[in-house]
C-alpha cells in the first residue's frame, strides 16, 4: 500500500526550496518597493499569446512574464514588481491604487486571472496559483494560504466595476 | 504498404517540419529586425539585481 500510495500521490513540494525562493521574492521586493514590509506578496504571472500566420506555417506564441504580487490592505494597494524564474534580479514596480484604477475584476474564462484596468487602454492580467511545478519558466513557490489571503482581498477590497 | 513507401513519406514529413522551422525563423528574424529599424534604440527597462542574504548569526 505504501508504494502505491506514492505512485498516485503525484508530485510532492520541495519546502526548501519554496522557502529560500519565497525568502528571495520577499528580498527583491523590500530592495525596490518603498515600505516593502507592509506588503503580502505572492508569485503571479502574465501571460502573453500572440497569434501569427507567416503563410504556410501559423500557430501562436505565448510568452510568460513572471511577476511579485504584492498587496496591502490599508491603502488598498497592489503592486506588481517583474522578474524571473530564478529570481536573480526584479525590474520597477507598478502601483495599482483601488483610488487610481478604472475597473478591477476576476476573470472566468479561459482562466480565473485577476484582471486589472488602471485605465482604458491597458490592462494587466495576473495569474496565480498554489504552486507550479515547472522551474523553468515559472517561480518555484507554494503559497497556498497566501494566494487564498489575495484572493480574499482582491474579491472583497479591491475589485470595482 | 512498403516499407520503403512508409520510409519516403517520413522523410516528407521531415522535410516540411524542417522548412517550416526555417521559414518560421526566417520571417521571426526579419520581422524584429524590421521592428528595431522603425522603433529606433529603447533605453532597456532598469533591473535590480538580487541583493545577498545577509548570514545567520546562529552559528
Amino acid at each position: 500500500m505504501g508504494i502505491f500510495s506514492k505512485l498516485f500521490k503525484g508530485p510532492e513540494v520541495d519546502v526548501e526550496k519554496s522557502n529560500a525562493n519565497a525568502r528571495k521574492m520577499r528580498l527583491l521586493f523590500d530592495q525596490v518597493v518603498e515600505n516593502g514590509g507592509d506588503y503580502r506578496i505572492i508569485f503571479g504571472y502574465t501571460e502573453d499569446v500572440a497569434r501569427f500566420n507567416y503563410g504556410f506555417v501559423h500557430g501562436s506564441k505565448t510568452r510568460i512574464g513572471n511577476l511579485i504580487v504584492g498587496w496591502n490592505e490599508a491603502p488598498q494597494t497592489i503592486v506588481v514588481v517583474p522578474t524571473v524564474p530564478d529570481l536573480s534580479g526584479c525590474g520597477d514596480p507598478t502601483y495599482y491604487r483601488r483610488s487610481e484604477i478604472l475597473k478591477a475584476y476576476r476573470n472566468k474564462y479561459p482562466t480565473d486571472a485577476f484582471i486589472i484596468y488602471p485605465d482604458k487602454k491597458s490592462y494587466i492580467g495576473i495569474n496565480a496559483y498554489d504552486w507550479l511545478e515547472d522551474e523553468s519558466l515559472y517561480v518555484y513557490v507554494s503559497q497556498e494560504g497566501e494566494l487564498s489571503a489575495f484572493t480574499e482581498f482582491f474579491m472583497n477590497q479591491f475589485a470595482k466595476k | 504498404m512498403s516499407l520503403g513507401t512508409i520510409g519516403a513519406f517520413l522523410v516528407v514529413l521531415l522535410l516540411v517540419f524542417v522548412v517550416g522551422n526555417l521559414w518560421f525563423h526566417l520571417v521571426e528574424g526579419v520581422l524584429k529586425w524590421l521592428k528595431g529599424l522603425f522603433r529606433g534604440r529603447k533605453e532597456p527597462p532598469a533591473w535590480h539585481p538580487l541583493p545577498p542574504e545577509q548570514e545567520d548569526d546562529n552559528s
